[in-house]
């Protein structure tokens, strides 16, 4: 006996299938073209800001005729105890130095957030005293065997605050104190 | 026709010559699913397009060195290239100074790399026909380990040379922003 009509159509709907060989194929050229000229390590430069020596009397650093954003660029000097900046507003410890292992080696590092911390009170300050100015360049002057990663990562965070040119130069510790003492007897005489 | 998948194993056989099996069971069509064999390419192949290189390594970066890791998103050039490590100068591949005590003690620019990079100056101006005022570059790729004194030596070797801008040739990180 046949049922009657319900009146539902009872057809049964096929999905189409999507034939996904010729995307298999294509992903197999793809594949082994774009492994081949892949580069997980990316190489990037650091432009260096042309500086003056420093020579082994202190000098060299200054001159009569500086520009006014020479006179307002920052200077980060590293020894192998401290890190300080030196400004416009006068030279103030940032951190001391501390040790960690890098590498499987026993290394030197500096407090890099104290740094940042005080970069950005620096450039709020510049923006708010000397707002005309544009201030980019800055000065790592460091003692002479201050490793160069230690270097790159000051660099690194200078950039991050607008100080995106920068310097280098490099000093003796006897001639690193001696600028010390003569920028802490400055600012406490003012 | 049916098309349903057979519950029974059939092997996946690649050859056109038919075995008894499928001639026994001539309807059943075996498909192999690809849907997550495409997913997994497809994550392949956009993770490849993002590292994908259209320039391909312009340096050539020693394996005597380490260099050091930075932030900085500026390209690199094809430039002269001086390598720095603990041991040599190596400039375009050839040692100029083995690096000692000697060396370390002092911050002057060194002799014998200015006399070598002034040639390299000379040679690049006449060979290529650049003129003075053109600004030459250098990349420095220096080992994480070296001195400070070591690298401004070089670099004011390379100033005194006439190579007025000095670049640090360093390996990108991401993450400038987490902090």
């Amino acid at each position: 006996m046949a049922k009657p009509a319900s009146g539902r159509s009872h057809r049964i709907r096929h999905s189409p299938e999507v034939d996904l060989l010729p995307v298999m194929n294509l992903f197999c050229v793809i594949i082994p073209f774009l492994l081949l000229s892949a580069s997980f390590l990316e190489i990037s430069i650091i432009e260096m800001a042309p500086t003056e020596g420093i020579s082994t009397s202190g000098a060299g650093t200054t001159s009569l005729a500086q520009s006014e954003e020479q006179q307002l660029q920052p200077k980060v000097i590293m020894t192998q105890e401290q890190m300080f900046l030196g400004t416009v507003f006068g030279t103030s410890p940032i951190s001391q130095v501390t040790q960690e292992v890098r590498g499987g080696e026993l290394v030197d590092t500096y407090d890099l957030q104290a740094l940042s911390d005080a970069l950005e009170d620096l450039r709020e300050e510049l923006d708010r005293e000397f707002a005309s100015i544009p201030v980019h360049k800055i000065t790592i002057l460091t003692e002479d065997n201050i490793r160069y990663d230690n270097i790159v990562m000051v660099i690194d965070v200078c950039a991050e605050h607008g100080f995106d040119q920068p310097g280098l130069q490099v000093a003796a510790y006897s001639v690193l104190r001696r600028q010390l003492d003569a920028a802490a007897a400055a600012s406490g005489g003012e | 026709m049916s098309s349903a998948p057979s519950k029974r194993h059939v092997p996946l056989l690649l050859g056109y010559k038919k075995t008894k099996a499928m001639v026994r069971g001539k309807d059943k069509k075996v498909s192999l699913n690809l849907t997550s064999m495409i997913d997994m390419f497809t994550i392949l192949v956009v993770f490849l397009i993002k590292s994908y290189s259209a320039e391909g390594q312009i340096v050539t970066i020693s394996d005597a060195l380490t260099l050091p890791q930075s932030r900085s998103e500026q390209r690199i050039e094809l430039n002269l290239e001086i390598m720095v490590t603990g041991d040599a100068i190596v400039v375009d591949g050839e040692p100029i100074v083995y690096v000692d005590e000697e060396l370390l003690s002092q911050g002057n620019p060194i002799p014998v790399l200015v006399e070598r990079l002034s040639d390299h100056l000379e040679y690049t101006r006449l060979m290529r026909g650049i003129s003075d005022e053109e600004e030459m570059k250098v990349n420095i790729q220096g080992d994480v380990a070296i001195p400070a004194i070591l690298l401004q030596r070089v670099m004011s070797s390379c100033a005194t040379a006439g190579y007025s801008t000095q670049n640090l040739t360093v390996i990108k990180v991401e993450g400038g922003d987490e902090e």
